[in-house]
């Protein structure tokens, strides 16, 4: 038992791997997303869009593959913390899984109304989720720029959470999942 | 007024001679064609960031004079709006009629002119003159020309290089976000033209052609 606790201690690092991979990317693909499209149009500006859709597309798989291997995971334990902090962290969870997915998806098919290609670094080419429709695109567009608004600010307050938990309640929470980190309270070696 | 008369004759007779070598002129001539709006098309292929994409030009005029025994009097003249270009993409659309690529403001119209058709073993070939931003570049046109009772179908397919016309000049020139290589399909539906050529020809005759009715 006393085993069994000290390694669901953390997350495994496959896990940390997809967590702060996945921040890195998508630290790189906002103000990306942002810079391009106000730019006029240039060679450069398509690149520019090719490389936003190319790591879209592979934040996409990645949180597929994140899904996948965390359905596998034990999940470590949080500490003990009130009810509604742990339900609300739950929730948190649920709707980042749901914005990884929702955000790249809804940029697939704004590209997809937009009748515009869509290729992976170049290598592959991914068919369209729709056919070219003016009409749609706005609504994708929308779907897409929203969806990645809430996406930053609910990583913003998980992020804000976690640094709570650390900072302040001083327990465990971020040492979870942040290789080097250790819980404040304990000074146990993680 | 009496002095008139012979001026009159003469003009009748002209007229007549002249009325002559035309009816002659177009009884060798190759029937002429215009294609029916709703069944022909002038479509194009092209590649973006390794994607095909197909694109039409809606509004063109075409006149087709073609027969194979008639092939001295035969030709093909096309022009083509080029703001009617639909790529299902009003980006695309957007971006192809500016400076680098088509330039609609500066060069509305493309043209295809082919003054002359020979005949090969493997069928009719024009050798045309197509002028796109105002670069003009001689092809050999290969068409398959079908006459299905009466229904008149002319099929083209013609691969371009994008660069001889300089469309997509500039940053775009290098083959990274779309290629060199366009191919055209033109699939023509063919109706006997209206005698507007007649018509326009007759206002000049129509003087001397009325005292000379023999025709």
């Amino acid at each position: 038992m006393a085993t069994a606790a000290a390694v669901m201690e953390r997350w495994g690092g496959i896990s940390r791997l997809f967590h702060w991979g996945m921040l890195v990317l998508l630290i790189g693909i906002v103000p990306l997303g942002l810079y391009m499209a106000d730019l006029p149009l240039s060679k450069q500006k398509l690149k520019l869009y090719a490389l936003h859709k190319s790591i879209g597309l592979t934040l996409l798989a990645l949180a597929a593959l994140r899904l996948l291997w965390r359905s596998t995971q034990r999940r470590p334990s949080l500490p003990a913390m009130p009810a509604w902090q742990a339900h609300a962290a739950t929730v948190m969870h649920v709707a980042l899984y749901a914005l990884m997915f929702l955000v790249p998806l809804a940029g697939w098919l704004f590209n997809s109304a937009a009748g515009f290609p869509l290729q992976w670094f170049g290598q592959v080419n991914l068919p369209a989720l729709a056919s070219a429709n003016p009409g749609l695109k706005p609504l994708a567009r929308d779907l897409h720029e929203v969806g990645a608004w809430i996406l930053v600010a609910f990583v913003a307050l998980h992020a804000a959470a976690a640094l709570k938990h650390h900072f302040v309640d001083r327990d465990r929470t971020l040492a979870l999942m942040t290789p080097g980190v250790s819980a404040p309270g304990t000074g146990v070696d993680p | 007024m009496s002095a008139r008369r012979p001026f009159v004759a003469s003009a009748v007779a002209i007229g007549a001679v002249a009325m002559c070598a035309f009816a002659e002129a177009s009884a060798a001539d190759a029937p002429s064609y215009v294609p029916v709006a709703a069944q022909s098309s002038l479509s194009f292929g092209g590649t973006q960031q390794g994607e095909k994409f197909t694109g039409v030009f809606r509004d063109f005029d075409a006149r087709i004079a073609y027969g194979p025994e008639q092939l001295s009097s035969s030709h093909i003249d096309v022009t083509i709006r080029l703001k009617s270009l639909d790529s299902k993409s009003p980006d695309r659309d957007s971006a192809l009629a500016g400076a680098d690529w088509f330039d609609f403001a500066k060069f509305p119209t493309a043209t295809f002119r082919a003054a002359t058709i020979r005949m090969t073993p493997a069928g009719p070939v024009g050798d045309a003159d197509l002028t796109i931003k105002g670069r003009t570049k001689r092809l050999s046109f290969p068409f398959a020309w079908k006459n299905d009772s009466g229904k008149i179908v002319l099929d083209a397919r013609v691969s371009l290089d994008r660069l001889d016309f300089g469309v997509g000049a500039g940053e775009w020139a290098d083959e990274s976000v779309a290629g060199r290589k366009v191919e055209v399909v033109v699939h023509l539906v063919l109706a006997p033209a209206p005698v507007a050529g007649a018509a326009a020809r007759a206002p000049n005759k129509a003087g001397a052609g009325a005292s000379a009715p023999k025709h």
